[in-house]
């Protein structure tokens, strides 16, 4: 009964998103078993990187939540109460995130954490939290070891995992390129692990034969050998899922060896589409060029528009990245599931709302959804084809199949 | 057995990349028994002076090159004349070197940290090459023009460098700071002098490696961690001797390329019989 009215809330609240009149007002009282929360207000400790090298994944994401928790107090907050923001910078680095992640619990005793960029300092965070029993939703980590196995206070991907990521990539390649043979450009840490893992289940569930897997440290600065063993493998298709200099890297060799197969980017090789033109110095290396997106649309198309409009209303000055968007879905899980808990929620009670959350965003390429034993949020991708000039959405949506065995 | 080549073709390109990066190494320690740390970090630092040059201020590529070397050489002699030489004056005995060295991880964390306050390097950036055209294909190897340009550059800076400290005085100069100081002082060698130029000189050199890299290996504000490269190179080469710096690095860059080749294939071998035993 309970997940069904819970079920109908959030319907009701995605068919009315951005409407002032969707927040209910209720009578909360007092006492409150947990710190955070009062007759007035629900204290939410928000965080990310708003300075640093990795400032770009963080920044932008957080004024994309922070104009969400602004138009539901403008709507009236949940159940009576305004939602009030402690904000702080983590750096992307797990120690400063451990030392926020402390701060807001004990010195400004926030009903909840909302935060995260980077997975390695966000998964840093998940044995504090869930000594502590605080709700940790992480703003836009993939978070792959803090979210497999799962546990109770923690949830996250709402960019999807690496084995989103992975996966996909190998649903796109069957479904859509219909390649029988590919071959594999990834990291060579636990971030390029969890992707191949999926990658690798994805293509034989799909029939494609991996012909080549190269995996390459983060700071490889030569990547001939990797490449040769690629092309003589002879690949239909090749999937590049590093991070974007040694992507960059395979891309350029791709281009001097003249590569004449399609070439798909994960969406984290290829955070800017035109410097990777800037920097490959070769157009035609893009003819058959791919990458993939967990968004609905292209970061300008018209099913982002919303978001982008919404984000220029609430600050008027600043340019938004591509990564904007990724920071939405984050605050709209955490007010949907307080709305959810009832009147007057508990951090327990909030997590039980938080596990069968299950709403479309808006944003992302497929539906955000929980459950009892799952705590990443999404799973699915789309693809763009980008011939160095031109961006044209793919057809369809892909999904992972693969779940974690740990 | 194309490959092979390739492979190999490649790798004496890579190596020379690491020999110019550690020429400027070389420079430094030869004339001032430092090793420098900064070095990596210097090159990186020039990078993103030619990249704002070029796309902040508008200059052409070879006045952004200018600036970078320019920047670079007084990064240099402005580092020796501000915190080694008062740290020669103020530590006394064995200690001055560990100081100094020390110092020099000192410019690679500030420089790092000063390039990631500028906008341009939250991305991977490029600078663009000046070595054009169509690559040149010798049967199954294809050798792009930069990487030829990279390999005659690498060729005449070690050679150029060679005879400054065998042939001029200047350089001679430097090679006696060196290797004995107080005596060099003796015969009336300005040491303060001859030691910054050296820093000066060094620096220059990393900047013009840095130039011809950056469109190879890309550019972030991380790029300088190829001096550790660099370092083995120089091992591989004596430290002091420019000619087998050069060869070190070109040693360094071919068997990284073999060994990436070959390691992978023998294992797979085991797996696929059909496989062939060179990459």
């Amino acid at each position: 009964m309970r997940r069904l009215i819970g079920a109908i809330v959030a319907l009701w609240l995605v068919c009315d998103i951005g409407s002032a009149r969707a927040w209910p007002v209720g009578d909360p009282h007092g006492p409150y078993a947990d710190p955070g929360i009062s007759d007035n207000e629900i204290v939410i400790g928000l965080f990310g990187p708003e300075s640093g090298p990795l400032r770009n994944f963080g920044f932008d994401p957080m004024g994309a939540a922070q104009m969400w928790y602004e138009m539901v107090n403008k709507a009236g907050g949940i159940w009576g109460r305004k939602i009030r923001l402690v904000i702080e910078d983590d750096k992307c680095d797990p120690t400063t995130l451990n030392g926020v992640a402390r701060k807001l619990v004990t010195v400004d005793k926030v009903f909840l954490l909302n935060g995260g960029s980077c997975t390695p300092a966000a998964v840093s965070a998940q044995e504090y939290v869930t000594r502590e029993k605080v709700p940790f939703v992480m703003l836009n980590a993939a978070g792959d070891n803090a979210l497999f196995p799962p546990t109770r206070y923690v949830f996250g991907a709402f960019g999807g995992t690496q084995f989103t990521v992975g996966g996909t990539l190998f649903d796109f390649v069957a479904k859509q390129l219909h390649v029988k043979t590919a071959a594999y450009f990834g990291n060579d840490d636990d971030f390029g692990s969890a992707n191949l893992a999926a990658a690798k289940f994805m293509a034989e569930k799909r029939g494609v034969k991996l012909v080549a897997i190269e995996r390459v440290p983060t700071n490889i600065v030569d990547v001939t050998a990797p490449m040769l063993r690629i092309r003589q493998a002879n690949p239909d298709v090749v999937v590049v899922t590093s991070y974007p200099q040694p992507a960059t890297l395979a891309m350029q060799k791709m281009s001097e060896f003249a590569f004449s197969m399609p070439i798909v980017f994960a969406v984290q090789s290829v955070p800017n589409p035109a410097g990777l033109v800037k920097n490959v110095g070769n157009l035609a290396a893009f003819k058959d060029f791919y990458y993939g997106s967990p968004l609905n649309d292209l970061t300008d198309g018209p099913r982002q528009r919303w978001v982008l409009k919404m984000y220029k209303e609430q600050f008027p000055d600043r340019t938004p990245t591509a990564f904007m968007s990724y920071g939405l879905p984050s605050a709209q899980a955490i007010t949907y599931a307080l709305l959810m808990a009832g009147p007057n929620p508990t951090r327990e009670s909030f997590i039980d709302a938080m596990s069968h959350l299950k709403f479309d965003t808006g944003v992302l390429a497929g539906p955000i959804e929980f459950g009892p034993d799952k705590r990443d949020g999404h799973n699915a991708s789309i693809f763009i084809k980008f011939d160095g000039t031109n961006s044209e959405r793919m057809p369809g949506v892909y999904v992972n199949e693969y779940r974690s065995e740990k | 057995m194309g490959l092979l080549a390739q492979a190999l073709a490649s790798g004496v390109v890579t190596g020379a990349i690491y020999a110019l990066i550690a020429l400027s190494l070389v420079i430094v320690y030869k004339s001032t028994d430092v090793i420098n740390f900064a070095g990596g970090d210097v090159l990186m630092a020039s990078c993103y002076v030619a990249l704002l040059a070029l796309i902040s201020a508008g200059l052409p590529y070879w006045a952004s090159a200018l600036a970078a070397v320019g920047a670079a050489a007084v990064i240099g002699a402005g580092f020796d004349r501000l915190v080694l030489e008062r740290i020669g004056r103020s530590v006394r005995g064995q200690d001055v070197l560990v100081a100094m060295v020390t110092a020099t991880i000192g410019l690679s964390y500030v420089l790092k940290g000063a390039v990631r306050l500028l906008s341009v390097s939250s991305e991977v950036r490029s600078l663009p090459s000046q070595f054009l055209g169509p690559p040149i294909i010798l049967g199954s190897v294809i050798l792009l023009r930069q990487d030829i340009g990279i390999l005659a550059t690498a060729a005449i800076t070690g050679a150029a460098l060679f005879a400054f400290y065998r042939f001029t005085r200047l350089g001679r100069g430097m090679r006696a700071v060196a290797e004995d100081p107080r005596a060099a002082a003796l015969i009336g060698i300005p040491i303060v002098r001859m030691r910054m130029l050296s820093w000066a000189v060094a620096c220059a050199v990393a900047a013009v490696a840095g130039l011809l890299v950056a469109p190879k290996i890309l550019m972030t504000p991380d790029m300088g961690i190829i001096v550790i490269l660099a370092f083995a190179a120089a091992v591989i080469g004596g430290f002091t001797n420019f000619p087998g710096v050069v060869i070190g690095g070109l040693l360094l860059g071919i068997i990284e390329n073999l060994v990436a080749c070959t390691s992978r294939r023998k294992r797979s071998r085991w797996r696929r019989s059909s496989s062939s035993w060179w990459c």
